[in-house]
């Protein structure tokens, strides 16, 4: 081979010109001179930005288009879509028990609350929902409660981490596992649970579960006090969250939002207590309400949710009655092992639910519960075969997403983090 | 036409809106609702054409009703017990309950019986899946077992004839298959033998179930207790596909659906069908969907050589052309008895209006054995088709042969190699003799190989088309899988060659050649393509079982 050429283009570059000497004017940060600096007028034209889907702040899955007056947002558009993973056409090919797996990754941080949401909607279709056996019932209460907290955990521990608070969240993701290793312990998976069945749940609460609970919530408690100290009364939070973000409670109401995000404004509307369901009615718990509707009252709501459903898993745990975790009906429920291979009716049950799926008779049901962020619903039509004709999910992130183009036009650019934290938009519901 | 039967029964279809009872009419009372019925229909079938959904074991609706079941029990005012619905004829003023809590109780104390000594089979029976037995249970039961004691023990694999294994214990005594070979097969190899719970299925001593329609036991059976050895442990059914058709085994054309799953045939069961084949169909035509899986042309070939479709299209409308040029009357054309009418009428519209070809041959599987009850000695589905297609031109095997010997035709098109080789062990065909072939075949062997240009193309249960059966109804066949390779519906790979020879036909599916041909021929007038049709899998189809 011949370097030759190489070797001259080389020496070509080393006698390139010098640059031109430097002339009066100053370039600093893009501005033309900075002596501009002190007469600086904003320009004219805003300014299109785009935040997502892959940007930390925005969990990965939604994106906003905004347009920017210097550091003030004039309009933003809220793209969301971007983790739709056909969750409802895919139920339509699933049997209504092959679908919980499915419902586990809607809000991956509250699975047990989109399980038990979505037994209760098939329960009520197939008529079997007074027929639950109680001590299913608080044990749905009592994992959904957890996994309310852990939702709660998340979103907050996020945000402040999003302020750049880091020890807040460490704190709260350290609360959130000891919960998760004690659904691990119930459930066999620490995040994906499918606990929840159709007439029950899949098992009953191990050895000691209750004192383990009531030993990782007063530790929680510990953690929460921590938090507080870390966060309510720190200036820098404080700053970034009172008074952004207001949501009125017009809006709450045309807009459909639920959840804490609709009891921040001032709206007490929460289907634990307005609709009971499961034990609900049974168990004494407060209903807490912001006043002003800005992100810090969202923060505080949460923050007063989850001591509430510490005290509901508490009553839970003192009330709770023994008895089976399982409907006892041979067309709803998988018979146990030892019937299933030893008679023939236990078989047929057996072989029928799990390859033609449980019988719903036709017809049509909407199901609502509370979620970590708001109204939870699935709205259900079954032909009477073993799988769904149609499966729908109101999520509460959708609703309480959408109302982001509304709120952040007048905000300026560095609230959008905290704002959308608040949301605590989760992609898997939001987009299906 | 299957799907539009001429025969409608107009009664059926508009209920009269007074209750003024015709003489041969009765009024019955049904759940509280006054229905009429023809005189002497029997009560089960009225109750289930009064959606009251009664259930039955060895009741068929081609069969008589020996009662042995008691799965049809209903409540009838003034009869002091339940009666079996599937043996009372309906009478004037009859009052009937379906759904009492008697009704189900004593039906649900019944099928409690017939669980007593059901082995826990499940797991490893065929008919899993689709096992009425099951859906019974589930339906009507669903009440766990109340007795632990030791079930009776009865012979598990008992080979009953060629074609089917027996399991005695799976057996609920239903009688159904007794009464197919009776009724249907009118040979009566099987009885009962025994009594109690004791009573066991077999055949009578010195016969074998070797009928050619023992096949259908294995449908009618309610549940596992007789098995086909050909479909036996193949595959589970809740995994198959269902797509009607036609089978394709003689001119008969009994309505079937093909079961597949994974792009793999697996069995063909028959289809009502109240004018050709009933609930029924011979054992033979079963067997039809085993040609599918012979090997098969896949890729086009030229002399020998794999290549593309164009290199082999560009070849074979050489060879054409170089023969109409040495005169119209070297070139013949195959027409075969196992096509299409859809591929048929593309072979005939290329040969003869474009390429003006006047020798038509028409080709086919040998007659063969026949009987009374289905089995035409005609072994193609569509030789009616074919020659109503190919019309007076159409010459026969041996005709096609002599015109070979004397190389009176050099160059052959040949529609389908099935039987072009002519009679089996006889008259073979010289194929040697052509200066020119070009086959759209089907299947490898000794037609695709004489060829210099080999199209591959669709066969039966891998392309949608209809048959003219020997009654002359055109009946729809279906693709239920995949064809081979990159092989193509025949009226496709027919529609590509005439865009070579410069005559583009313009045929873009399967239905259009159908419309173009209906419009144009006069045995398909009033024929109809049907509506479109997915497959459902058999888990969720709710048809079987």
């Amino acid at each position: 081979m011949d370097h030759k050429g190489d070797s001259d283009s080389y020496a070509s570059a080393g006698n390139l010109a010098p640059p031109p000497p430097p002339t009066g004017r100053r370039v600093v940060m893009g501005i033309k001179d900075v002596s501009d600096l002190e007469e600086l007028e904003l320009p004219s034209e805003t300014m299109p930005l785009n935040m997502g889907p892959s940007h930390p702040a925005m969990h990965g899955t939604v994106r906003m288009v905004m347009e920017v007056e210097g550091e003030k947002i004039s309009s933003a558009d809220i793209q969301v879509g971007y983790l739709h993973r056909c969750f409802e056409k895919e139920s339509e090919y699933a049997t209504y028990t092959q679908i919980f797996p499915y419902t586990d990754r809607l809000n991956y941080v509250s699975p047990m609350l989109n399980n038990v949401g979505y037994a209760l909607a098939v329960e009520k279709l197939l008529e079997i929902d007074k027929k639950v056996p109680e001590r299913a019932q608080y044990i749905r209460v009592i994992v959904g409660e957890i996994s309310r907290i852990t939702d709660h955990l998340t979103c907050l521990g996020a945000s402040a981490m999003e302020l750049g608070a880091f020890t807040p969240f460490l704190y709260n993701i350290k609360f959130r596992e000891w919960l998760w290793e004690l659904l691990e312990e119930l459930s066999g998976a620490r995040l994906t649970h499918s606990y929840v069945r159709i007439g029950g749940v899949s098992g009953d609460l191990t050895e000691g579960f209750g004192d383990k609970l009531r030993d990782v919530l007063r530790r929680g408690r510990e953690v929460l006090v921590d938090v507080d100290k870390l966060l309510t009364r720190n200036r820098i939070f404080r700053d970034r969250m009172d008074g952004v973000g207001i949501i009125t409670k017009e809006d709450i109401g045309a807009w459909g939002i639920t959840g804490p995000m609709a009891r921040a404004s001032g709206v007490a509307y929460d289907i634990r207590k307005d609709h009971p369901y499961l034990v609900y009615g049974d168990l004494d718990f407060d209903v807490p309400i912001g006043s002003v509707g800005d992100n810090f009252d969202r923060f505080a709501v949460r923050i007063e949710e989850m001591h509430q459903s510490m005290r509901m898993i508490e009553q839970a745990l003192d009330k709770i009655p023994d008895g089976p975790v399982m409907l006892n009906d041979p067309r709803v429920a998988l018979p146990a092992k030892s019937e299933t291979y030893n008679s023939i009716e236990a078989m047929i049950s057996h072989f029928k639910l799990i390859m033609d799926g449980i019988r719903v008779p036709p017809g049509e049901v909407y199901s609502f519960t509370e979620g970590g962020n708001g109204e939870l619903g699935f709205y259900i039509v079954s032909d009477g075969t073993g799988r769904p004709w149609k499966c729908r999910v109101r999520p509460p992130s959708f609703a309480n997403t959408a109302i982001l183009g509304k709120v952040l036009p007048g905000l300026f650019l560095a609230d959008v983090v905290p704002t959308f934290g608040m949301v605590n938009m989760i992609g898997g519901e939001c987009d299906r | 036409m299957p799907e539009a039967p001429a025969t409608t029964p107009t009664s059926a279809a508009a209920p009269a809106p007074t209750p003024a009872p015709a003489a041969d009419k009765v009024t019955v009372t049904i759940d509280g609702k006054a229905h009429q019925f023809p005189k002497g229909t029997n009560l089960l079938e009225a109750c289930n054409e009064a959606g009251a959904n009664v259930p039955f074991f060895c009741y068929h609706p081609g069969l008589t009703s020996p009662a042995v079941c008691r799965q049809c029990l209903v409540d009838v005012k003034g009869q002091p017990k339940p009666v079996p619905s599937c043996y009372t004829p309906v009478a004037d003023k009859m009052e009937v309950t379906t759904n009492s809590a008697h009704a189900l109780d004593v039906r649900r104390q019944m099928l409690e019986f017939t669980l007593l000594n059901h082995p826990i089979d499940c797991p490893i029976c065929d008919k899993a899946g689709e096992c009425t037995l099951q859906k019974h249970y589930f339906d009507w039961d669903a009440k766990f077992a109340r007795n632990d004691g030791i079930k009776v023990r009865k012979a598990k694999v008992v080979d009953l004839g060629k074609h089917i294994v027996l399991d005695q214990e799976r057996c609920i005594l239903c009688t159904r298959c007794i009464r197919v070979c009776d009724e249907v097969a009118h040979s009566s190899e099987l009885t009962m033998a025994q009594r109690g719970d004791h009573e066991v299925l077999t055949t009578a001593p010195g016969r074998r179930l070797d009928n050619p329609y023992s096949l259908n036991t294995v449908d009618v059976c309610p549940v596992g207790a007789l098995t086909s050895k050909d479909f036996r442990f193949a595959m589970r059914v809740w995994e198959l596909y269902a797509t009607p058709s036609v089978c394709p085994g003689c001119a008969t054309g009994c309505n079937v659906e093909v079961h597949a799953s994974r792009d793999q045939v697996y069995r063909l069961v028959p289809r009502l069908n109240p004018t050709v084949n009933k609930h029924w169909m011979c054992d033979e035509g079963r067997f039809t969907y085993k040609r599918l899986a012979e090997p098969r042309t896949a890729i086009p070939k030229v002399a020998g050589t794999a290549v593309d479709w164009d290199r082999a299209l560009d070849e074979a409308a050489r060879l054409l052309r170089a023969g109409v040029g040495r005169g119209v009357g070297t070139v013949g054309v195959v027409f075969n008895a196992q096509w299409t009418n859809e591929d048929l009428y593309a072979l005939a519209r290329l040969a003869f209006d474009h390429l003006k070809i006047e020798r038509a041959y028409l080709a086919g599987f040998d007659e063969g054995w026949y009987d009374d009850i289905l089995v035409s000695a005609d072994k193609n589905p569509n030789t009616a088709g074919a020659k109503a297609i190919g019309g007076a031109r159409l010459r026969t095997l041996m005709d096609l042969s002599r015109d070979l010997k004397a190389r009176t035709v050099t160059t052959l098109l040949v529609g389908g190699d099935a039987g072009v080789l002519g009679p089996n062990g006889t008259a073979t065909t010289p194929l040697d003799k052509l200066d020119g072939l070009v086959t759209l075949a089907t299947h490898a062997g000794p037609v695709a190989d004489a060829a210099q240009v080999v199209l591959p193309v669709a066969a039966w249960a891998e392309t949608d088309g209809t048959f003219t059966n020997k009654l002359g109804m055109v009946q729809r066949i279906r693709a239920a899988v995949p064809p081979p390779g990159d092989a193509l519906p025949g009226w496709d790979a027919l529609s590509h060659l005439g865009r070579k020879l410069g005559t583009p036909m313009d045929l873009t599916s399967a239905k259009q050649v159908f419309l173009e041909a209906r419009e144009k021929l006069a045995f398909m007038r009033g024929a109809d393509w049907g509506r479109p049709f997915l497959p459902v899998q058999l888990r969720f189809a709710n048809t079987r079982g």
